[in-house]
């Protein structure tokens, strides 16, 4: 993928090409970002509807990644090396990356959203470490979250004239981290926006209403986070605001951009108020100004000590220079086999995770009040069960050990591995025969936990999962056996 | 010497249910499956008081093999609770069960324990607010040990007709259960209608006991506006008419009331009562609703926020309990009505919390959820899936969206929404847990990040679902 793009940067990115050859040139008249009043530049092979559907993917694709990045964080932290004196603040700090991890995963399922409005096909792809693109702010890493990777988070989020004292020590940060200046993820839906906005390149009828019944809803996805304006709720973290989770359907220009507008206020706008306390940027940035003030040896104690980037054992040794002049980032590969199998199972369920996503933008909602039930509603709800399997796998990855030899180690983490593919077939009934080859390979490999481990058998969690499974086998079967769900 | 200074009625309140078999049901437990933890609860017999009902002794306490629910002929077992006399007494001034041995070593005899059981149905008159209206029953003071019917009586009965709620019995100790308990067994649960017209018949009713001539609770209509009444309304049988929803005038033979007893020691005469209540028979009796009365004592016992005795293991189990009696309150819900979704399109189909939430404030009649994610299957295995992953040890995340006990008036779209969902309290407004079940569940929130289950996977975890 990251190949595939990446020729077609230059029209978003010029000054990252000025040492390309010359054939590049032409495309420098996109001037730089920064200067509002320079209009987008189609590049060749495109026209502008697919060039947006192109920069669309590039969006989910990075809204995918920061989603994955910050859960990652968010789960690191914790464990019992915390003091004390800290635990309520380290709780306070995960609901809030938490919270934004959700945000951007309400961006995601718009990113969709507008992608379906265009008729074009949606993206929930993203690269496997160590990826890192020009678009990328920085290479995808999975990191616990120390003081240097919370800095990288918060450039990425930044506005972009943020210049002050505190700019340099976090960008200064931030580099230690990524081994590169970190770019912001603001650019890109700037440049969408501009092309949206102009009728000549987008005419009205491009805009398909009638896809809203196959659109993600707020009212389907929200899960009872604010809707607008983030409200104080009286939750498990007093302080923490909720987060506001937007999702918005798309069915005009007019939407179209206010989606766009909407999704870059929460972090990524170019002209983001640095003082919007709704900001990924300003809320990254709390947390980063807390941490500093520990003495370094408590900010070390944060987050559990997880390794690196954890691979499954499929990758067993592999080490992979990132390009683009990034500092050197390995995988860690998971080598306790009883953790690899863990891995292998977030991984798995992961990828039913975003199968059932995207099963879901392939079933319209009820067109009504709901006389007509269809499948769309149980996979929403599949997927939401697949969040909260990952949230109880990551639970258990940041307390297995990585190393076979060295079982007081680093811990594994969670993996996030993408599947070979995410294609969807075309029938809706060979769609639910991938769900249940996806149930039965999760069945398969609870199968190993227990043999590898018979205390497994024991494991409230382990039992209850297999119970779960079998019981989504026989969903699936009754949906098989009357030949199709429900179109 | 032990002397008896004071006496108690335990438990403080029992509460048996309706049925018109011979034979009282049977004890048992519900237990969560350990093999199957998302399946519904085992019925597990338990250790069982067998009375005779000629002598009035216990006979013997073994398990049933095999439970069951009715005799076999259709009707229902009653659910018959005894109420024990415990006695504080002077040596250690502690509780103690009031046993024939105590009783003797206070030169006293089981025949000197009285008992008295009052028990009222005043749902007529909590309408009508006519006194004509309640029906009391009073088995006055005895120490025997036969069976003493209660036998409601109200001013507007028809000549010589009672309304039976039941019956007592002082149960007679002996050697083997020298414990001095009463057992309430309740009524049959049975239907009652209103006489006084000639050629009256109606299948429902087993017999006219209120005279329609004298009291006004047959076409009865609810006074509209009358502050007094209860929201939702209509929460006797009717029809609708015109002009209201009209009584059709029956009356059903639950009850509650006191059961007093006396033991007058050293010239002191000693006394103590308990509560007791029929109501209709478990009919999901492998369910806990969300809300329990032992929830309410539990606050009442430990107060509205989690204390520092609570550990974060037990608050975890409370995340876990919660959770489990919602997937069994979901199994039991046709959470698509409820939820006012359109039925062959029809609006307002049913009794709905969408109607509830619309009767007395005018509220657009609105679907609560998005209308696509009710679906009872899809939202029932939603709730397993949840339960599967808190048995994971994971922190329970959704304490964020449960209801607090000040938000059951919030009809916004966000305070419908919350948890429990599509449930009502009796006053017609959302369910809440209580504060404390709430204030458990974000304790657990709060504390699971900062675990270590060293090794889990090399001894397994305990069998209770919660962190070791």
């Amino acid at each position: 993928m990251r190949s595939r793009v990446h020729r077609h940067m230059a029209s978003v990115l010029p000054e990252l090409f000025d040492d390309e050859p010359a054939a590049m040139a032409c495309l420098s008249v996109a001037g730089p970002l920064d200067a509002e009043e320079k209009e987008p530049v189609l590049p060749p092979e495109f026209n502008w509807r697919d060039y947006t559907t192109m920069l669309l993917h590039v969006a989910a694709e990075i809204e995918h990644s920061l989603m994955v990045q910050y859960l990652f964080a968010a789960y690191s932290m914790g464990g019992p090396q915390v003091p004390e004196g800290l635990r309520d603040k380290v709780r306070g700090w995960q609901e809030v990356i938490l919270g934004i991890a959700k945000e951007e995963m309400g961006h995601l399922v718009t990113v969709q959203n507008l992608l379906t409005s265009l008729g074009a096909p949606i993206n929930l792809d993203r690269e496997d470490y160590p990826w890192g693109s020009d678009f990328y702010p920085f290479p995808f890493t999975l990191r616990r979250l120390t003081r240097e990777s919370l800095a990288a988070y918060v450039v990425a989020e930044s506005p972009a004239k943020w210049t002050d004292d505190i700019a340099e020590r976090v960008k200064k940060d931030a580099e230690v981290a990524v081994g590169q200046e970190v770019n912001r993820v603001g650019e890109l839906y700037g440049r969408i926006d501009k092309i949206l906005s102009n009728r000549e390149h987008i005419p009205d009828e491009l805009f398909h209403a009638e896809t809203l019944p196959y659109q993600a809803s707020w009212d389907e996805w929200g899960r009872g986070y604010t809707r607008g304006e983030r409200g104080q709720e009286a939750g498990n973290v007093p302080d923490v605001k909720s987060p506001e989770l937007l999702v918005f359907g798309v069915f005009s220009r007019d939407s179209a951009r206010k989606a766009l507008h909407e999704v870059g206020e929460q972090g990524e706008a170019v002209d983001v108020d640095e003082q919007a306390e709704t900001s990924h940027f300003k809320r990254f940035l709390g947390i980063y100004l807390e941490l500093e003030k520990l003495p370094r040896a408590e900010q070390d104690k944060v987050s559990r000590p997880i390794a690196e980037n954890p691979v499954t054992a499929h990758r067993l040794n592999e080490s992979v220079m990132v390009q683009l002049g990034a500092k050197t980032v390995t995988t860690s590969p998971i080598t306790d086999p009883f953790t690899a199998l863990w891995g292998h199972l977030f991984n798995l369920r992961y990828r039913m995770l975003l199968t059932d996503i995207s099963h879901a933008f392939r079933l319209s909602g009820p067109l009504d009040n709901g006389g007509v039930l269809t499948g769309r509603g149980a996979l929403v709800h599949r997927a939401f069960a697949e969040m909260y399997n990952l949230r109880a796998l990551a639970g258990r990855l940041v307390e297995l050990p990585l190393d076979k030899d060295h079982p007081d180690g680093p811990r594994a983490g969670p993996p996030f591995e993408m599947p070979y593919s995410l294609e969807l077939p075309d029938r809706d009934h060979d769609r639910w025969l991938l769900q249940r080859d996806l149930v039965q390979a999760s069945r398969l490999l609870t199968d190993q936990l227990l043999e590898t481990n018979p205390d497994c058998a024991r494991d409230p969690y382990v039992v209850a999962l297999r119970e779960s499974d079998r019981r989504a086998l026989e969903q699936i079967e009754h949906i098989l056996s009357r030949k199709g769900c429900t179109g | 010497m032990t002397r008896i200074l004071e006496l108690r009625v335990l438990p403080p309140l029992a509460i048996g249910r309706l049925g018109a078999a011979a034979e009282p049901m049977d004890n048992y437990t519900a237990e969560p499956d350990p093999d199957e933890p998302l399946a519904p609860r085992v019925l597990v017999p338990a250790p069982t008081l067998r009375v005779d009902p000629d002598s009035g002794e216990i006979v013997d306490d073994k398990a049933p093999e095999q439970l069951r629910f009715t005799d076999g002929h259709g009707k229902v077992k009653p659910v018959a609770p005894f109420l024990e006399v415990w006695a504080l007494t002077d040596d250690d001034r502690k509780l103690h069960p009031l046993t024939v041995d105590l009783l003797r070593a206070n030169k006293l005899e089981p025949k000197d324990v009285r008992w008295c059981v009052r028990v009222g149905n005043h749902k007529i008159e909590r309408r009508t607010y006519n006194l004509d209206d309640r029906i009391d029953a009073d088995t006055g003071w005895f120490s025997d040990h036969g069976e003493h019917g209660l036998n409601g009586e109200c001013a507007n009965f028809l000549t010589g007709k009672t309304l039976p709620l039941g019956h007592a019995r002082y149960i007679k100790p002996t050697t083997k259960y020298p414990g001095i308990r009463l057992r309430f067994t309740p009524a049959a649960g049975n239907v009652y209608g209103s006489g006084g017209t000639v050629g009256d018949h109606d299948p429902n009713v087993v017999d006219a006991l209120y005279d329609a001539t004298k009291g006004t609770w047959r076409g009865h209509v609810d006074e509209p506006g009358d502050p007094r009444l209860t929201i939702p309304g209509q929460i006797y049988a009717g029809d609708d008419e015109q002009r209201g929803w009209v009584s059709r005038g029956y009356l059903d033979d639950e009850c509650d009331g006191l059961v007093h007893v006396e033991l007058t020691v050293d010239g002191r005469k000693l006394k103590a009562y308990g509560r007791i209540g029929a109501g209709p028979p478990a009919y999901a009796p492998d369910s806990i609703p969300v809300r329990t009365i032992a929830d309410e004592l539990d606050q009442a016992l430990y107060g509205p926020k989690a204390r520092r005795e609570d550990t974060a293991e037990d608050a975890h189990k409370v995340a876990e309990e919660v959770l489990r009696r919602a997937l069994e309150s979901v199994r039991l819900m046709n959470t698509a009505v409820m939820n006012g979704n359109t039925v062959d399109g029809r609006v307002d189909a049913a009794s709905t919390m969408v109607r509830q939430d619309s009767a007395d404030t005018g509220r657009t009649f609105e679907p609560i959820m998005a209308p696509s994610l009710v679906d009872t299957a899809a939202v029932f295995a939603l709730h397993q899936n949840v339960l599967a992953a808190l048995r994971s040890g994971t922190a329970p995340w959704f304490a964020d969206v449960l209801r607090d006990h000040d938000e059951v008036g919030d009809l916004s779209a966000k305070g419908r929404r919350k948890m429990p969902a599509l449930m009502r309290g009796a006053d017609g407004r959302s369910l809440a847990l209580t504060r404390r079940q709430v204030d458990l569940v974000r304790k657990a929130a709060r504390q699971e990040i900062f675990r270590q289950e060293n090794l889990r996977h090399d001894r397994g975890a305990d069998e209770s679902g919660g962190p070791a």
